[in-house]
This record gives structure tokens, C-alpha cells and sequence, in this order.
């Protein structure tokens, strides 16, 4: 008996094998990120590994970038780059680890300090955590564009880059790190919804609806209830709201190095309750297969909106949606209305490494020109925006080039051929560096939890303000002040 | 009520199997819904998370993991960082702890009892308490994103020291070793030669153990690497845990199962010697 | 003779110094930079060792760890874990271990519910909190489908937004992967205490459970405290499955433990090495004090008993 169940898992461990090898294989000619690292793994083995070079078949030969990210969309972006010049001389290893429960700040944090021929050479970082890294306590690390050999100033100019993406990667007047998105978010609603409830789904009357520009939640609120009449829920979770209402206020942390708290990030905590006690919402958690489920409209309640920047629907509802052309899933039953208040979320900033590799030098100030600067129509950000970076019809993006989006056409079928960009740009005046800090990752994080507590009614206010300021006091050197 | 000859009643025995039955079904229906779920779309596990039946997207899931677009998680590079890792320090603490136990039965030296009340003391040291310093120490030595540090300090494993040593004292006739000496056999040589061999169940179940340890342990591959090539096995299932899988339901529980898989392959075949090696531990005292 | 030993003593030397410098290399070694780490400013990622200054106030980072309500929190929490899985770990494994052992109950199949029970042993602690994190999410997952098919939920539950819940979990993990460990180092004690006790019980007519009350378990006592003091050990030391089962460990920090908490204060955040370090010590001293303590107690009761049972004999013995 034991003998063949062995024998039933050998065989199965045997076919898992065969068949990873072959996906791997299968891989190769699209030649993703992936297989980048892959590759890369593959051929060095063990502990004694430090060479790297002239592993790969033609390219190589300047030597290695170590390219670090969060998600894999710079990673793809470097490899359409390396598409697009074939003689652009350089491997590209990447290393993708996620922002889930704050792993991938420790994680580059410790490759960046120890140094060596695997520290990273160009490295990713999210607006919830780009200061720490630009300002903050890791900004030793970054090296200025200009030390890269970039004529960053007369670039900026010309390309018209979103001020705030400059503000926050600036170090002591030099440019440390710029973003290629401008991340202004809108309120992405159910056309079918609005029709069923409103008996319209134009972006202005939603707007009307919702309270768009009014800076209140109340409107917002009404509308929720309205949807919960009609059987809907106005949005997946909480968090969706919070991405707006993070960006209330003020920094978390004052001139002092103490912790704050805006009155408006408070108020958040009674929005929250009364989302969970009206039961206005499916009481998701952000990037949980629930709320993934709510984009395609199989979730608990079919939910009337979410709330984010373009990259929202580029990279995560389009995918998400259940359809891939209008009919199929949610696709093509999306809108873009202004929302109840001005909000910008995310948005990723690319930063040289101080103390990275010098031979591969001028491989980095290209890649990161090309992304960051070049606003002709063969840069990154022409592309982007169009969505004509890996071809035709791809999913479109606001980016940080106002050259740029004056070229750029907004329609995307995704949100039934309505021009996102007419809602997006002027959402763009909202994003501001002033509100963000260096921890901002961690303490929105805590937040949210003692929010939620809050919410459910496992703590009371007071309780539960006081377990957030214990949360950072504990965690982080910050002064905290308890009443 | 009537006893049979067992002493225990009819209901007494049913109600024993019974318990006995259902705790082996809660030992593996964990792994039944993950083998089952592996094979399962996203779509089918949203609409009906528990079930045992397979479906037919076991490619497709493996595709999301491992195929174009993969974010990090690669089984194949964790296999082969924990293999190395396990087999390396596996065969450090075998070894040494051997040769550390046969120097304290088979000679007598002054300090020996010493040396032996010494090991029994650092047996009870727990390991994470000096993380700090050892993270620090690495960091001084440049040995971080280096699957060294993960295998060398196997030299020094107490445990395996103090069972060796008993198993020895068992087992090893010294007329043995003299009668090496006198055929002009070093002792270095005798310890390879003569000793390792009467060892060998010894060390089969000590090997196996210090394995699936190593094979295990997560803390400190997760302090000590960053470079992704060189993730064992945990670090690559807490990949797993991150935003962009968790778009694949059918893509975790199919990376979980190949995490799990070869720790049962290794289990079924040579279970017999693992509690046989769990149970001989037990007895130490 | 005695000579022609001596000759050969240096190889007792000789042999053990690989152990003794991988020993001070790799552990004494880094448990004496952590005691120094505790009493200094070492902060954040890019300080190194050599950098670091004690602090005016050597115990400063004691203090402040002392005082955190966090450290508390995840200190009552370990313990609280532990006992949550011990107990009934301790119970299931004695009750199994009897009947597997038991001649008159003569369990079939002994050795296919052996190897399944030890099982959840020897995977991955990272896999299967995983695994139990996909287990029981919210609102999809296969706990929420069952129990609200069968009736017993209306709609999905956040089972890891219970604090209860949520330590709870951690300890039924911890129950469930380490039981059937328990139960064969407890099967191999039994199976040493000496058959004519069990014979002479029989004879006496006692009981299945007179014979596990008054025989098994007083036999056992020693082996006992070796399953207890290395699950204590082991548990104070629970990282893995808490690390990893719940999204910041949970709600109000519920599945916080002592090693989470040094992992957090020292690899994340502000990267505090000095607290860490001081949260390790004040880890260890616990430790220490209360096996020591366990060790102590137990022992001292055993070696009395040993001593008067030999006294009794060599009465016996002079008697006779």
C-alpha cells in the first residue's frame, strides 16, 4: 500500500517536473522578464557564484544591470526596451518581489546595503515609499540623473514632466529618481449600474451623482445607499476610499519627527464604519481575489465602483475583468467620472544605485532616459500612453510627460470608447508630494488596520487611534505623543 | 455493560477508531483540497472553493506560475538552492557531529567529561536568539547573498553530537579500533573507515532529520538572502503570499503543492525510518 | 597500557575542534554581538557594527523593550499560543500513545495512522501556513464555502479579523504539525517502561485507564519533560506560521509573537538592531529561567525518588 502511494507521488512529482521544464523552455522565445531570471538562475549555481558574464547568447557583453522592482511592469518595459535595440549590450537580471505586508522594502534595503556585484543598479520605488529612498534614510543610495550623464534639466523642460514626479525625487536640487506615470486617480464606475440606477451612465451626470469635486463624502455616501437599494455595493472595500483619503491632510510625520494624525485621515475612520454597518460595500481587502473577483462582477455583490489612477485600469481591472473585448465580463461596461475629491495613487519612481556597478553605467542612464524622459514618439512614455508599447490596442496609461499626453489619444474600449485622458489629466493637478512621507507604506498599512478594527466594532475609536499610535511607536524611530 | 476480553468496551473501541480516523483525515485533507485546487481554475475555486475533484487546468495554472510575465516564483531555483543548502549542511552535521562523538568514546582526554556537559548545555541554546549578531557578523563578512552561511555552522550541532555519541557507546568495540591500530591504520583513517560504516543506521536517521530541517527553515534565508537566484524553497513559497498571485488562486495552491510534493515523495518511502529515528531521539534520556 | 592511551588523547582533541570553532564562530560568537548590539545605538540598515556606540544608559533599549506594550502583547501572545497548543498536544499524544501500545486494544492498522499522524511534521511550516491562509480567507475560500453550504455561516466570515480566531489558528497549526511527533517519542517511552509492570498490573486486574494512571504515566515523567521543556523552547521561538499565516500579524497584533517582533524591530521599518537585540536577550533570559525552572523542579523530585527507591533497595538488599 505505502509502496504504491510512493510510487503514484513519484510519478506526479515526476510529471510536475518534466512539465515545469517544459514551460520553461516554452518561455524562452518571448523572452519575458521571466525568462531573465531564469536564465540568469540557471547558469550560475551555488553558493560560489559571481559570474555572470557571457551567459546569454549574444547580448552580455557590457555585463549585468540588476534591475529591482515591485511588480513586473518596468521589468517588461526593459525587455521591450532591449526588443526594440537588439544591440543595447547589456543582461538585464531582475528581481521582482512584492509590496505585500511591506516585504519588498526590507528586501532591496538589505541587497542595496550589501553591496557587492548582486546590489541592484536600478531600482523601483512606489510613491507609498519613494522618499525613504530619494530623502529619506536610504537616499545615500540614489545617484543623480546628472551623474548618469542625463542633461536632466533640459529634458524635464521639454518633455513638460509633471512637477510633482520631480518634487518627490529630488535630493538637494538634483534629480535623484523620476516616475513615467502621472497616477490622479477618478472613480472607474459600472456603466450597466449607473444605467439600472440612474438611468444614465455619462460621466458628468455620475459625477452629479456622486458628489464629483465637491470635497465631501456626503454626496458620495447618499449614492451608496442608493446602491445598496438597488442591490449593489458602491465599492469593493474600504481601502478603495482610503487611497483617496490618505491624501488629505497632512504628512504623518511633522518637522519634528513626530507623528501626526490630519483631522481628514481621522474622518476616514467613521466613512469606514459606516461602509461596514450600512453593508455599502463587499468588505474586500485590497488586492485579495475578492476584490480582484469585484473587478469581474462575480463577487458577493456586484460592485458599482473603484476608485484610481489610469494605471488602475491598465494594469489590474483590464486584466481582471473576466473578458478580454467588449460583452465579455465587466470589459468594456467601465466609465471614468471625477471623484467626490482629488486624489493621486501610486506612481513608480526609477533610481540609479550610488554604489551600483560603474561599468554598466551608461546601460542604466539609457534605460532610464528612455522611460523617464525621452517624450519623442520613441520613448517609453509615447507609448505607454497610447498603449502601443508591445503593439497595437494595448490598455493606455496617463504619463508624467505633458509633451507627451498633448500627442496622446485617450479612448480605450475598456471604458466603452469614452477618452479617459478628458477626466485623468486634469485629475493630475491633485497629485502632490507635500502629504507623502518615507514610511508612508508602513503607517497607511497601520492605519487601515486600526481603521478596520474600528469599523467592526472590535475597538472603539479611542481604542483603536491608540493601538495605530503603538504600531508606530514600536515599529519605527518616531516620536510618538500619547494623550 | 458487558466487557470483552480488550478490557475496553465495544463502544469504547468505536469510539477510538473513530477518533483515530478522523484525525488521519485532518492530517491530509489539507493537502487533498491544495492537490485538488492545483488542478482548478480561478474562476471554478471562486465559484466553489472546496472540492476534491481535480479539474483540468493544471497546465494553465502552471503557466501563471512559472510561464511568461512569472513574477520571482520559481520552483526550480528553490529546489535547487534547498537542495544544496540541506545536502551541504546535512553532510557537514553528520559528519563532524560523528567524528566530534567518536573523539569523546573512543579516547580519553582530560577534558572530555567537560567537553560532553558543555554540549548537553548549548544543546538547550535556542538558535534565533543570537539572529542579531549573526545577521551583523555576515554583514561584516560579506557573506550576505552567500548560501554559506546556511551550511557551514551545521559543523557545530549539538543534538546530533549527543545522539551519536550514545548510539556509539552501543555500539563501537574498542578491540575493534585497536585492532585497526595494530594493522597501522591512522586513527583519522580508522574513524573514516571502520567507524563511519558501524554508524550508518545512525546516521541515515539523523541525515534525514537535519534535512527536512534545513530544508525548512525559513528565518534565516530570509534575513540573509535578497538575490532571487539564490531563494530556497520557503522564501519562494512566500512569494506566494504577494499582490500579484493573488489574482491565481489555481497558481498558489499549484505552487504549494510543488513545495510539498517532494518533502512526500521523500516521507512515503522512508517513513518506516523517520519514526523509527523520530521515536529513537525520544528516548535519548 | 595507561601509556599507550595517553598517545592517543590528543585525537580526543584533535577531533572535536572542527565542532568547538564552528561553535564559537558561528553561534558563540553572534549571541556575544547581540548582547553587545543590545547596549548600543546600532540603527538602521546602513550602520554597521563597527560604527556602533553603547549607549549612556547601557540598559536604555532594555527599558524602552520593557515598556513597550507591543513587546508585551507579543510576549503574552507566545506563551498564550503555546499553552493553546501544548495542552491538548500533551493529551492526544499520551491518549494515542496508550492505545497504540496497548496489547489488549491491539489497534489495526497502527502503522498507516503512525505515519499519517507524524505528516504534517516534516512539510514546510512556510507551505502550510500558506496553505491555511488560502484555507480560510475571506470571502472565498474552501472553510467559508463548506460552512456556508452547509448552513452553518449566512455569509462568508473574515475568520482571520478574530483575534480568537486568528490565535487559534496558529496554535491548531502548531498542534496539528507536532502531535504525531509527540505521540512517537511518548510510544518509544512506553514501549521502554518494563512489560512485568504492565504483566503485574493485569494480574491485579486493573483497569485500561487504572494501568495509564497508576503504570504508564509515572514511567513517563522524564520523557514528559523532554517533550515539554523542547516544545517550550520550540514555541517561544514560533516564527514561521505567525510570520506568515496573517497580514501583519492580525488583528490588535494577535498572532504577534516574541521572534516576529525582533524579525520586525530589526529587518523592517526604522531597522532597530539595538531593540531587537535587547528583545532577543530578555527572550533568552525567559527561556532560560523557565526551563531551568521546569528542569528543576521535575528532576529534583525524580533524582529524590531515585534515591529513596535505592535506599529502600539497599534495605532490601541487607535484609535479604
Amino acid at each position: 500500500m505505502k509502496k504504491l502511494i510512493a510510487l503514484i507521488l513519484v510519478a506526479l512529482l515526476s510529471v510536475t517536473l518534466i512539465a515545469c521544464a517544459g514551460a520553461d523552455s516554452g518561455g524562452n522565445d518571448t523572452d519575458t522578464a521571466a525568462d531573465t531570471t531564469t536564465e540568469a538562475a540557471d547558469d550560475d549555481a551555488g553558493a560560489d557564484d559571481t559570474t555572470d558574464t557571457g551567459n546569454d547568447d549574444t547580448a552580455g557583453a557590457g555585463g549585468t544591470i540588476n534591475l529591482w522592482s515591485f511588480t513586473d511592469e518596468v521589468p517588461n518595459m526593459v525587455d521591450r526596451f532591449k526588443e526594440l535595440n537588439p544591440d543595447f549590450p547589456y543582461n538585464v537580471e531582475v528581481t521582482i518581489i512584492s509590496t505585500t505586508d511591506g516585504a519588498y522594502q526590507p528586501a532591496l534595503d538589505g541587497a542595496l546595503v550589501g553591496g557587492g556585484s548582486d546590489a541592484p543598479d536600478i531600482f523601483a520605488a512606489e510613491a507609498a515609499f519613494v522618499l525613504r529612498y530619494t530623502q529619506g534614510d536610504m537616499s545615500e543610495f540614489a545617484l543623480p540623473y546628472a551623474d548618469l550623464g542625463i542633461d536632466v534639466d533640459a529634458l524635464i523642460a521639454e518633455a513638460q514632466i509633471a512637477s510633482y514626479t520631480v518634487d518627490i525625487g529630488t535630493r538637494d536640487g538634483q534629480v535623484v529618481g523620476l516616475g513615467f506615470q502621472a497616477t490622479g486617480g477618478a472613480v472607474i464606475y459600472r456603466r450597466s449600474i449607473a444605467q439600472d440606477v440612474w438611468g444614465t451612465d455619462d460621466p458628468d451626470e455620475v459625477a452629479g451623482h456622486i458628489g464629483g469635486g465637491s470635497a465631501s463624502w456626503d454626496q458620495f455616501m447618499n449614492a451608496a445607499r442608493e446602491m445598496d437599494a438597488a442591490g449593489y455595493s458602491m465599492v469593493s472595500g474600504a481601502g478603495d476610499l482610503w487611497q483617496v483619503a490618505r491624501n488629505t491632510g497632512s504628512p504623518w510625520i511633522n518637522a519634528d519627527n513626530e507623528l501626526y494624525i490630519a483631522a481628514e485621515r481621522l474622518a476616514f475612520m467613521d466613512v469606514h464604519r459606516e461602509l461596514y454597518e450600512g453593508g455599502l460595500m463587499n468588505d474586500t481587502t485590497a488586492w485579495s481575489d475578492a476584490w480582484f473577483a469585484d473587478m469581474a462582477g462575480v463577487g458577493a455583490r456586484e460592485v458599482f465602483a473603484f476608485l484610481g489612477p489610469a494605471w488602475l485600469i491598465n494594469y489590474v481591472m483590464a486584466g481582471n475583468s473576466g473578458g478580454d473585448a467588449p460583452g465579455e465580463g465587466t470589459f468594456g461596461d467601465w466609465g471614468v467620472a471625477v471623484p467626490p475629491q482629488g486624489f493621486f495613487w501610486g506612481g513608480t519612481w526609477l533610481i540609479a544605485n550610488a554604489q551600483g556597478n560603474e561599468e554598466v553605467r551608461s546601460g542604466v542612464a539609457q534605460l532610464i532616459e528612455w522611460i523617464t524622459l525621452n517624450s519623442t514618439e520613441e520613448g517609453l512614455q509615447y507609448k505607454w500612453a497610447n498603449g502601443t508599447l508591445f503593439g497595437e490596442g494595448g490598455t493606455k496609461d496617463v504619463v508624467a510627460s505633458a509633451t507627451v499626453m498633448d500627442k496622446a489619444d485617450g479612448t480605450v474600449e475598456f471604458l466603452g470608447g469614452q477618452d479617459m485622458f478628458d477626466i485623468f489629466i486634469p485629475a493630475g493637478e491633485y497629485a502632490s508630494g507635500t502629504v507623502l512621507t518615507q514610511y508612508d507604506e508602513s503607517i497607511n498599512d497601520w492605519f487601515m488596520d486600526a481603521s478596520t478594527e474600528y469599523a467592526t466594532g472590535s475597538m472603539t475609536r479611542e481604542e483603536a487611534i491608540e493601538f495605530f499610535k503603538q504600531q508606530v511607536a514600536s515599529n519605527l524611530a518616531v516620536t510618538v505623543n500619547f494623550d | 455493560m458487558k466487557k470483552n476480553v480488550t478490557g475496553t468496551t465495544v463502544i469504547g473501541r468505536t469510539l477510538i477508531y473513530t477518533l483515530l480516523i478522523l484525525l488521519a483525515v485532518i492530517s491530509v485533507l489539507p493537502f487533498l483540497i491544495m492537490f485538488a485546487n492545483a488542478t482548478r481554475s480561478t474562476i471554478e475555486i471562486q465559484q466553489r472553493a472546496l472540492s476534491l475533484i481535480p479539474s483540468r487546468y493544471l497546465l494553465d495554472n502552471l503557466s501563471h506560475l512559472t510561464g511568461g510575465g512569472s513574477r520571482g516564483f520559481n520552483a526550480m531555483v528553490g529546489f535547487r538552492n534547498s537542495f544544496v543548502v540541506s545536502t551541504g549542511a546535512t553532510s557537514l552535521a553528520v559528519y563532524f557531529s560523528s567524528l566530534t562523538a567518536y573523539g569523546i568514546v573512543a579516547y580519553d582526554w582530560k577534558m572530555k567529561h567537560g567537553f560532553f556537559a558543555f554540549i548537553m548545555g548549548i544543546m538547550m541554546i535556542p538558535t534565533t536568539v543570537s539572529t542579531i549578531g549573526f545577521y551583523q557578523f555576515m554583514m561584516q563578512l560579506g557573506w550576505t547573498n552567500n548560501l554559506l552561511p546556511l551550511i557551514l555552522p551545521a559543523i557545530a550541532s549539538p543534538t546530533i553530537v549527543f545522539f551519536m555519541r550514545q548510539y556509539l557507546l552501543a555500539t563501537l568495540s574498542l578491540e575493534m579500533v585497536e585492532a585497526a591500530r595494530i594493522d597501522g591504520s591512522g586513527e583519522f583513517a580508522t574513524f573514516n573507515r571502520i567507524v563511519l560504516p558501524i554508524m550508518k543506521p545512525a546516521i541515515a536517521t539523523q541525515a534525514i532529520f537535519v534535512f527536512v530541517a534545513t530544508w525548512n527553515n525559513l528565518l534565516l534565508p530570509l534575513i540573509l538572502l535578497q538575490r532571487q537566484n539564490l531563494f530556497t524553497m520557503p522564501i519562494m513559497v512566500s512569494l506566494l503570499r504577494g499582490d500579484i498571485y493573488r489574482t491565481e488562486l489555481g497558481a498558489i495552491y499549484l505552487g504549494l503543492s510543488m513545495t510539498v510534493l517532494p518533502l512526500f515523495v521523500v516521507y512515503f518511502i522512508l517513513s518506516k525510518y523517520i519514526i523509527a529515528g523520530v521515536a529513537l531521539g525520544g528516548v535519548k534520556e | 597500557m595507561k601509556k599507550h592511551k595517553n598517545n592517543y588523547a590528543k585525537y580526543g582533541y584533535l577531533f572535536s575542534i572542527p565542532f568547538v570553532l564552528a561553535f564559537l564562530l558561528f553561534q558563540l560568537f553572534p549571541l556575544i554581538q547581540t548582547v553587545f548590539v543590545s547596549f548600543t545605538d546600532l540603527r538602521g540598515v546602513t550602520m554597521r557594527i563597527a560604527d556602533a556606540n553603547v549607549l549612556e544608559q547601557p540598559f536604555q533599549n532594555y527599558i524602552d523593550i520593557f515598556h513597550d506594550p507591543t513587546f508585551r502583547t507579543a510576549f503574552s501572545n507566545t506563551i498564550l499560543i503555546w499553552i493553546l497548543n501544548f495542552v491538548p498536544q500533551i493529551v492526544l499524544a499520551l491518549a494515542l500513545a496508550a492505545w497504540f501500545t496497548n496489547n489488549r486494544l491491539k489497534i489495526k492498522a497502527a502503522g498507516f495512522f503512525k505515519v499519517l499522524f507524524y505528516m504534517p511534521n516534516i512539510i514546510t511550516a512556510a507551505s502550510i501556513a500558506i496553505l491555511f491562509m488560502a484555507l480560510f480567507a475571506a470571502p472565498i475560500s474552501p472553510a467559508n464555502d463548506i460552512l456556508v453550504r452547509l448552513g452553518f455561516l449566512d455569509a462568508p466570515m473574515h475568520f482571520f479579523r478574530s483575534e480568537s480566531f486568528a490565535q487559534g489558528t496558529v496554535a491548531f497549526i502548531q498542534f496539528w504539525m507536532w502531535y504525531g511527533n509527540t505521540m512517537i517519542i511518548l510510544i518509544a517511552g512506553i514501549l521502554g517502561i518494563s512489560p512485568t509492570l504492565f504483566e503485574a498490573a493485569a494480574i491485579d486486574g486493573a483497569t485500561n485507564i487504572q494501568t495509564f494512571f497508576r503504570v504508564t504515566l509515572p514511567s513517563l515523567k522524564t520523557i514528559v519533560l523532554f517533550t515539554l521543556v523542547t516544545s517550550f523552547v520550540g514555541g517561544m521561538q514560533m516564527f514561521d506560521i505567525p510570520n506568515l499565516l496573517v497580514d501583519r500579524s492580525g488583528p490588535n497584533n494577535a498572532t504577534l509573537t516574541t521572534s516576529v517582533f525582533i524579525y520586525n524591530q530589526a529587518f523592517s521599518g526604522s531597522w532597530m538592531f539595538n531593540r531587537a537585540g535587547a528583545a532577543s536577550m530578555l527572550m533568552f533570559i525567559m527561556i532560560s529561567i523557565v526551563s531551568g525552572i521546569l528542569f528543576y523542579t521535575m528532576r529534583d523530585r525524580d533524582a529524590g525518588k531515585i534515591k529513596r527507591e535505592r535506599k529502600i533497595a539497599d534495605k532490601a538488599r541487607r535484609v535479604g
